[in-house]
């Protein structure tokens, strides 16, 4: 755990009387308990980080506590409005929406995860790459950022599952690859940054391969970077997955995925909008999460904001 | 710190808007499951004042653009729908499909099927004051028959041989062969009548300039927006028309198209979605009208390939389908059960006796075929929402058995690619096939024939169950030859009992036509073809 106090911190009695040294020697922290000191601060961000946690849980043991299954039919109960019995109301088919919803909140932090991990990774290398050795590679690298930023988000992932045909696990790829440019930018920016430092060049002066330089000098300095556009991103890409399989071209019924929940249920808006209304606050409420987590984590990491 | 309080604010006042929406609408989705309760049955309309209405026009709301007004050419019944409120054909059909007499009063088949002679309707003009005659008709069918002119609708008239005028109101049709369903294919809406000058001065522009014999004449049309035609006041009936003038608005969202009604904007519109038909029924001076189509809902299974080359596995599948809870979950009940290969309005239909649902008994079958674990296969569809809802309902069925579906809704050209430009039968990559069909000439022959025909593999026509029984094959033929009605009623029974028995398809469901008017409104109706008829439309007040 990085949460442990260094051991240059003298223990003392919480209770005893301070000095002025102790207090200068108390503000030496690791880097984490002065960010924990910062984000424990937003408590909008601490909120969701809470709710975030709780969804992962569900996700994980989700499937085993759901009251139905998430196929089970029953054609008595058809469109029935949220109810003891049904939470969430039942859908076309009188399955339960609750059940279904829970079951979807794997798929739907999966896709997330697993879309921005990849767009993350491949844009954290093009973009150390890029910012470090610069020149034609960097200009090379970047255009291509600029051509793929051209592109409205939602169309390009449209365009790649067009081209790749429907499905979940085409859904990740295509959410993955608009995800690479933004995250090749800011960690190029970062990388620029740091290293014009002081300690790169003199790392650089001690004979230190370009590799050691990038990994284990340059990277670290573009982390915290990373992590606020990570949890934002995820965001986004539940929303953007959400969005191709309200349109067909993700998840297939009869996958609980909330997507295409919503997009079953739109026949029923008018008579039946609990169908509708839970998967879609479902959604609204995870990326919501998301990005106020998000939010929390900028204003924690970033130097320039004093508390 | 300015923009993120920004944020705040918004995310508050939008979650905020969406509690609030929740809580109203869930005051009235109780009303809804109500409603559904009800088997999904029509409630009845009650009592309501008649709604009010100003001047003497009146504005029909539709689901589609239409394509064209040249009958010939058109192969959408809802282009049809406006056609027919221009043009008419030498017969037609009533509200139950029956042939009725139009333009001709009287007409007469040869015993081997071969000559149709027409006593034609005297007096009568077109819009433009061309008289309505037997040269008139000649040139109408001869354009029908003629090859080069690559009508949509030369396949209903490709056994034409000749067109003869026997005298000015009296003309016979001769045919290549016999073909004893000539008579309904006259009262399809692909035979109504255009005027010959129009034809030559318009040529192919016909189709966007229509001139008929019909109560109301063409006034104009923009695509998209409206199609409007006016009161022609020379018609040949006495009476008609009543109104001044109907208005067509292609409306494609379900929603916009229900308001347009409850507003008054329209006064009739169809399709009603079934998922709204009880909610708006009765209110605002409503009347949902619902009645039983002959299109006709079937899952096919290409006989060619394993393992629904198997009878005991096609029968299993058909007594695993529950059909009751088929219509009221995918059609919320405004559909029957289908009980043969074509729906009970159809000429010369045979009810069968019907594939009970027994999920022991598809077992048992399965079993004996040697599926005792089921299967996988992959079900085919278009990627409407109401077409997904039926896969995905067989999907559930089918799970019961054993048999796991992958549901793949397609997109019309997608479609048209993997299903109907298959050259080779051999090559036909289609499993199951989810699909609807409307027989246009309401007889038996073209509710099975190209569907089911040994000579109707696509692309030819939609034989997706690569269905060839020879048996068959030779009864359809054998009533073809005549037009003696008994002798057809007979071959068509056995053919239905063949094709019942040997279960190509998985037999689903009759669907409604639903249309929804204002109670002031007379004389407007759906035919079970799902074509609209306004020539007798009239505003009560």
């Amino acid at each position: 755990m990085v949460g442990q106090p260094e051991p240059a911190v003298p223990k003392n009695d919480p209770k005893g009387p301070r000095v002025d040294v102790k207090d200068e020697k108390k503000k030496v922290k690791t880097p984490f308990s002065e960010f924990w000191k910062k984000f424990k601060k937003q408590r909008l961000a601490l909120f969701a980080g809470i709710f975030i946690v709780l969804l992962l849980i569900l996700a994980a043991i989700g499937p085993y506590i759901t009251p139905y299954g998430s196929e089970e039919f029953d054609y008595d109960n058809i469109l029935v409005g949220p109810s003891l019995a049904h939470w969430a109301g039942t859908d076309a088919y009188g399955r339960d929406i609750f059940s279904r919803i829970i079951a979807g909140t794997r798929i739907s932090l999966f896709v997330g995860l697993c879309s921005v991990l990849l767009g993350a990774t491949a844009g954290t290398i093009l973009g150390l790459i890029s910012g470090f050795y610069g020149k034609w590679l960097d200009s090379l690298i970047m255009r291509m950022c600029d051509v793929m930023f051209a592109f409205p988000g939602i169309l390009l992932a449209i365009g790649i599952i067009a081209v790749l045909g429907p499905g979940l696990g085409n859904v990740i790829i295509a959410v993955s690859i608009f995800s690479v440019p933004i995250f090749a930018r800011i960690v190029r920016s970062t990388t620029l940054a740091v290293k014009a430092t002081l300690f790169v060049e003199a790392t650089r002066s001690l004979g230190a391969t370009n590799r050691r330089l990038i990994w284990k000098h340059i990277f670290p300095g573009t982390t915290s970077s990373i992590i606020v556009y990570f949890t934002m991103r995820i965001g986004t890409a539940i929303l953007i997955a959400a969005s191709l399989s309200f349109l067909g071209l993700g998840a297939q019924p009869p996958t609980p995925e909330w997507g295409a929940m919503l997009s079953s249920g739109r026949d029923y808006l008018n008579t039946a909008p609990h169908v509708t209304f839970f998967p879609g606050m479902a959604i609204f409420v995870t990326v919501l999460a998301f990005n106020l987590l998000g939010d929390g984590l900028r204003d924690a990491l970033d130097p320039k904001i004093k508390d | 710190m300015l923009k993120k309080s920004y944020q705040l604010l918004l995310l508050v006042v939008l979650a905020f808007s969406l509690v609030l929406a929740g809580c109203s609408s869930n005051s009235t989705s109780s009303n809804g499951g109500k409603d559904s309760d009800s088997d999904g049955k029509l409630k009845e309309a009650e009592e309501q004042p008649l709604a009010k209405k100003e001047g003497n026009s009146i504005t029909v709301g539709v689901a589609d653009n239409f394509i064209s007004m040249d009958p010939h050419d058109t192969n959408d019944t809802l282009s049809y729908s406006a056609q027919k409120s221009m043009l008419e054909g030498l017969v037609g059909f009533d509200k139950d499909m029956n042939v009725i007499p139009v333009l001709a009063e009287d007409y007469e088949a040869s015993d081997n099927a071969k000559e149709f002679t027409f006593k034609l309707r005297e007096g009568v003009t077109f819009h433009d004051g061309t008289p309505f005659n037997a040269e008139a008709v000649k040139v109408n069918v001869d354009r029908l028959a003629d090859p080069d002119n690559n009508l949509k609708r030369h396949s209903l008239f490709s056994l034409v041989d000749k067109t003869e005028v026997v005298d000015e109101y009296t003309v016979k049709v001769s045919l290549k062969e016999p073909f004893g369903a000539m008579i309904n294919n006259f009262a399809h809406p692909a035979a109504m009548m255009i005027s010959p000058k129009a034809l030559e001065e318009y040529g192919k522009d016909v189709a966007r300039n229509p001139v008929g014999t019909g109560p109301y004449k063409f006034s104009e049309w923009e695509p998209g927006d409206h199609l409007s035609v006016e009161k022609n006041e020379d018609y040949w009936q006495d009476g008609l028309p009543k109104l001044d003038g109907i208005t067509f608005k292609p409306v494609p969202e379900n929603g916009s198209r229900v308001a347009m009604l409850q507003t008054g904007e329209a006064d009739y519109i169809y399709p009603v979605p079934t998922e709204q038909a009880n909610e708006i029924q009765g209110k605002d001076g409503i009347v949902i009208e619902s009645d039983p189509s002959i299109i006709v809902r079937y899952m096919s299974m290409n006989t060619n390939k394993e393992p629904f080359n198997d009878l005991k596995v096609r029968q299993a599948i058909n007594y695993a389908i529950n059909k009751e809870a088929f219509v009221k979950v995918v059609m919320q009940g405004f559909g029957s059960e289908l009980d043969s290969v074509i729906a009970p309005n159809t000429q010369f239909y045979s009810k069968q006796d019907p594939y009970k649902y027994d999920i022991e008994k598809a077992k048992q079958l399965l079993k004996e075929a040697g599926y005792e674990n089921g299967f996988e296969a992959t079900i085919w569809g278009s990627n409407n929402s109401s077409t997904m809802k039926g896969m995905e309902f067989l999907q559930q069925q089918l799970s019961q058995v054993g048999i796991k579906l992958d549901v793949e809704p397609m997109e019309s050209g997608t479609m048209s690619d993997k299903i109907w430009s298959v050259e080779n039968p051999e090559d036909a990559e289609i499993e199951l096939y989810y699909g609807g069909w409307s027989p246009s000439t309401g007889d038996a022959d073209w509710g099975i024939r190209p569907l089911l025909g040994g000579e109707s593999f696509p692309p030819q026509s939609y034989n997706t169950a690569y269905y060839k029984n020879d048996k068959a094959d030779k009864l359809i033929n054998d009533a073809l030859q005549t037009a003696d009605p008994d002798v057809r009623e007979k071959a068509y029974a056995d053919v239905q009992k063949i094709l019942w028995e040997d279960a190509p398809w998985a037999f689903l469901a009759v669907t409604n036509t639903m249309g929804g008017k204002k109670n002031y409104l007379e004389g407007v109706y759906l035919l079970p073809d799902g074509s609209l008829s306004v020539q007798e439309a009239e505003i009560k007040q």
